[in-house]
């Protein structure tokens, strides 16, 4: 009875109070008609992509090249971020505090950094200094000198870094979540790496994987601001036409998740948190799949950004948590679908049911009339949002090219998400969130909610301080990574 | 401060571990200044007020070319208004104005989202603002929903305690869980001893726990007038429909008695030292030196923001070199200057490096500021200072929503919603002798908050206050 009354209590609430004055009817917004343009390759195979705006004095330099921690070599994961991370830390003529000076000087700033499927490198600066944001570029890419110092110094940083992270809640639950969800494949280590690991990263292991993954033909720049296209072509070409590709690498085989296992539940106890972080976590797509659409249906329904039903349930109504979301992470070979929120100790298994409640919820019926509706209609409107800046128009450019997805993508976004039904997104669904095979994961005071454990499944209980031991870096899920075909 | 939703779809996002450790740090916004330097010049932007008869101001500026804006309703009033035994006033209220009004129900956001808008609000120590970025054409929807919200909130005992419960996650999720989350609420406690900026605008979970809906009505009746408002549109829209919305919606509000310019205590001059020690579960020693600094848009203020770019702008500043680069005492450190309406704090921060003691920290941060007072500026320093100034105020201007924040802030805080287009020339007047000045009347160590937190290792988690010197 409970629960029809609360389908029909969400039923009506998508409709204001009846006969009372209304906002205003607007017509709706124009579908973004989005023009990809166009991609000068150089003959060393670099992409390179302008966006061109004059109306801020800034050029911005957004480099991606095409390899990220899934390419960490076996038992070393935390490598391609170490890389990343060297790169403004000295080139072949410049040391790293005249690379900080010369971009200070410029105004601007350089940041870099490797997630999964790519590593980046950016570069801004005033726009009189555009040929500088290119010749520094190719500091970074081209001819980092991974010093020996500085190699030390920025493992040094890390296992700093590692040792305060190490005791982050939300932090060490992301961590857990990764390594269960995506055992066996590449993506299952954590980016950082671990401190056994960032120790025993080499210099050579370091040189070794810049030779081999930062290549020209690997790379998409993407130039955004005041600057006209053959001056951009020209500095390109100029900085970073002579960059040279290595040997042509064998292609690598995608990661892909193993068999069912189960639920798995772990619990990270930590006894002074006074929040407990949760995640239940189920497989999801590559970014380019087919079933992409209808999972972001089904996301923008259960927690996607704005109203939705973990929010309306775990917050609006029962005041549990400040936050509660889900996300799609998306990348070349496969994704997750993650539920993510936080409350106090004691609330901590109520509101994880609660979590599995709006999961089997999604599973069980279609999502309704009025839910669809909004939910498409925030998609294709939200279009325009991710387009209003030459900043955002680049990095959706370069995660079409990263992704491999149609230059026509945007344009036919609007049409792909309204052609789909209730039935659809459902069918989607029930494809992918699995109550017998989600991953949850509580960092918190165990103690505060030991008693109602059970009821989630067989427990793992580990003690923050054992959560390296507990999770060891997993052997990689693809036997070898190919060697570079001599 | 507001409500906490997911993040963007479809965005290349990654999340490195320094940004991290710094997001626990720094909690407050620290809204970039500007100005403009040699080879560049910034063109004026055309920015268009408006005042109704009711006092409720508009500031608009028409710029870019996406369909986007972004709709913001300043309200002055923050945590500085609120009075000791009842903080955290102005922030809960915030939260309640999601919650419905006798017009519409709990429908506001409904008619953002769905033409795919996002909606938020916040709560400094000085205003409390509440934003939409959306589609353009939804504009006369959002005002409308503004106006409603200021006049028609609907405030019950069932909405109440349930926000008083999200602020309470609210508090642990920013101040409770993260490792170095109770630094700046202490620090702010301990740095002021009348001010109002003693408390952080989330206030006190007993004055949270006992304010009633009465005294929430109240404070909304009072403070959420439109001679207590303004509207600040900025992004791709019709400036003359705008106005001819704003009239419609809200001409007919009343103005309300403003409480007359009731006295907020200023803090009196520090005249000693004070060291705050804490320990806490944390893997590194991290200290803080905050220094009082004067409000914003003082004379004073222009070259204290110079200064602390010479200090820590990128990685080239004294700071970050010194402490993290050249000597790796540090895993990171940096300053920043958080100015406000009223006199605030200009800090130093460190986390050390394994096997750095905070004294080592210490002594080369006060090293630094020494040399900073003492050794005359050169010309290349107070130029990259500016330039990375200029920067930021160029960067604003690429999103409606970072120029509609740097509006309101002029508008409301400041009182001079043209700023934008002339603060620059007082950047560009700042000489290097003024930066040292500025330096050596503010850095003593008489007007100093020193906080260090130590690790816990097995032991108690404390807290303790020494006057008078380290």
């Amino acid at each position: 009875m409970f629960r029809v009354l609360a389908l029909l209590w969400i039923g009506l609430a998508g409709l204001p109070l009846p006969g009372r004055e209304l906002p205003p009817n607007v017509p709706p917004p124009e579908a973004v008609s989005f023009h990809m343009p166009a991609v000068q390759q150089l003959p060393n195979g670099l992409r390179v992509v302008l966006v061109e705006r004059h109306d801020a004095q800034i050029v911005r330099l957004y480099a991606i090249v095409q390899i990220g921690a899934e390419a960490d070599p076996p038992g070393l994961p935390g490598t391609a971020t170490m890389v990343a991370g060297l790169l403004p830390e000295g080139a072949s003529h410049r040391s790293a505090y005249q690379i900080a000076q010369a971009v200070d000087q410029a105004g601007g700033s350089i940041d870099t950094g490797a997630g999964w499927d790519q590593s980046y490198a950016n570069v801004s600066v005033l726009s009189n200094h555009a040929a500088l944001a290119f010749d520094l570029l190719a500091d970074l890419l081209v001819r980092p000198a991974f010093a020996p110092d500085e190699v030390e110094r920025i493992r040094r940083q890390t296992l700093s870094a590692l040792d305060v992270v190490d005791r982050d809640p939300s932090y060490v639950a992301d961590m857990v979540m990764r390594r269960l969800l995506f055992a066996g494949t590449d993506y299952a280590h954590s980016e950082d790496g671990t401190r056994s690991s960032v120790e025993r990263i080499t210099r050579k292991d370091l040189v070794d994987f810049h030779e081999r993954y930062y290549v020209p033909s690997r790379t998409i720049l993407a130039v955004v601001g005041d600057i006209t296209a053959p001056e951009c072509l020209r500095l390109a070409s100029r900085f970073l036409g002579g960059w040279k590709n290595g040997p042509a690498l064998a292609p690598e085989p995608r990661s892909q998740p193993s068999a069912p296992r189960g639920r798995q539940v772990i619990v990270v106890n930590k006894p002074d948190a006074v929040q407990t972080e949760i995640r239940v976590a189920n497989l999801g797509v590559a970014r380019s799949s087919p079933d992409y659409f209808a999972l972001a249906i089904a996301n923008q329904v259960l927690g996607g950004p704005a109203a939705n039903r973990l929010f309306d349930d775990l917050r609006t109504r029962h005041g549990l948590v400040y936050g509660a979301s889900t996300n799609l992470d998306c990348y070349a070979s496969l994704g997750a679908w993650v539920a993510k929120t936080s409350t106090r100790s004691s609330e901590t298994i109520k509101a994880t049911e609660m979590v599995l409640a709006q999961i089997a919820r999604m599973r069980d019926a279609p999502v309704q009339r009025w839910e669809l509706k909004n939910a498409r209609d925030y998609l294709v409107g939200n279009e325009a949002l991710q387009f209003e800046s030459a900043s955002q128009v680049a990095n959706q450019v370069l995660e079409m090219m990263l992704y491999h997805l149609p230059h026509d993508y945007w344009n036919r976004f609007p049409q792909q998400v309204r052609s789909l039904t209730a039935d659809d997104v459902l069918a989607t669904t029930r494809k992918y969130l699995n109550p017998e095979d989600d991953v949850i994961v509580l960092v918190g005071n165990a103690a505060a909610f030991k008693d109602g454990l059970k009821k989630l499944g067989p427990v793992r209980v580990v003690p923050i301080a054992d959560v390296g031991r507990a999770f060891p870096e997993p052997e990689k899920g693809t036997a070898d990574r190919p060697s570079p075909a001599k | 401060m507001g409500t906490a939703r997911s993040g963007d779809r479809g965005r290349l996002r990654i999340c490195s571990i320094r940004v991290r450790i710094l997001g626990a740090l720094i909690l407050l916004a620290v809204l970039a200044p500007r100005l403009s330097a040699a080879g560049i010049k910034l063109p004026p932007l055309k920015i268009q007020t408006l005042q109704l008869p009711n006092g409720l101001r508009a500031v608009m500026v028409n710029r870019g070319e996406a369909p986007v804006i972004t709709l913001e309703v300043w309200y002055h009033v923050g945590s500085r208004n609120e009075v000791p035994g009842k903080t955290g006033m102005a922030h809960f209220l915030e939260h309640l104005m999601f919650d419905g009004t006798k017009t519409l129900g709990r429908h506001f956001s409904d008619y953002i989202v769905r033409v795919g808008g996002i909606d938020n609000a916040y709560t400094t120590t000085d205003a409390t603002v509440y934003w939409e970025t959306m589609p353009a054409s939804n504009l006369p929807v959002a005002l409308w929903l503004e106006a409603d919200r200021m006049r028609n909130l609907d405030i019950s005992q069932a909405t109440l305690d349930n926000e008083r419960s999200v602020v309470e996650e609210e508090r642990r999720r920013r101040y409770g869980n993260p490792p170095y989350g109770t630094v700046i609420p202490t620090l702010y406690e301990h740095a002021f001893t009348v001010s109002p900026y003693r408390h952080l605008p989330i206030g006190s979970v007993d004055d949270v726990t006992r304010a009633t809906v009465s005294e929430i009505q109240d404070f909304y009746n009072t403070y959420y007038v439109p001679n207590n408002a303004t509207i600040v549109i900025a992004g791709n829209f019709s400036v003359d429909e705008a106005e001819k919305y704003i009239r419609k919606y809200f001409a007919a509000i009343p103005a309300g008695p403003l409480p007359a310019a009731r006295p907020i205590p200023l803090e009196p001059p520090q005249t000693a030292e004070r060291t705050v020690t804490m320990t806490r579960d944390v893997a590194l020693p991290a200290f803080v030196e905050a220094y009082h600094i004067p409000a914003d848009g003082t004379a004073d203020s222009y070259p204290l923001r110079l200064a602390s770019r010479i200090l820590s702008g990128g990685d080239s500043g004294m700071i970050y070199h010194q402490l993290v680069y050249e000597k790796q005492l540090a895993l990171e450190a940096q300053s920043s200057a958080d100015f406000s309406e009223d006199p605030n704090l200009f800090f130093v921060f460190a986390v050390m490096n394994s096997g750095h003691t905070l004294a080592e920290g210490e002594a080369a941060v006060d090293a630094l500021l020494k040399r900073l007072q003492e050794k005359p500026l050169a010309a290349k320093e107070l130029q990259k200072a500016r330039d990375q100034v200029l920067f930021d105020l160029a960067s604003d201007r690429e999103k409606s929503k970072d120029l509609a924040e740097q509006l309101g802030y002029d508008t409301v805080v400041l009182n001079n919603p043209e700023l934008i287009n002339t603060e620059a020339e007082r950047f560009l007047a700042v000489t290097g002798e003024e930066v040292q000045a500025a330096a050596r009347k503010y850095f003593a160590p008489r007007n100093r908050t020193l906080l260090e937190v130590h690790p816990r290792e097995n032991g108690p988690v404390t807290t303790a206050l020494s006057e008078g010197g380290r």
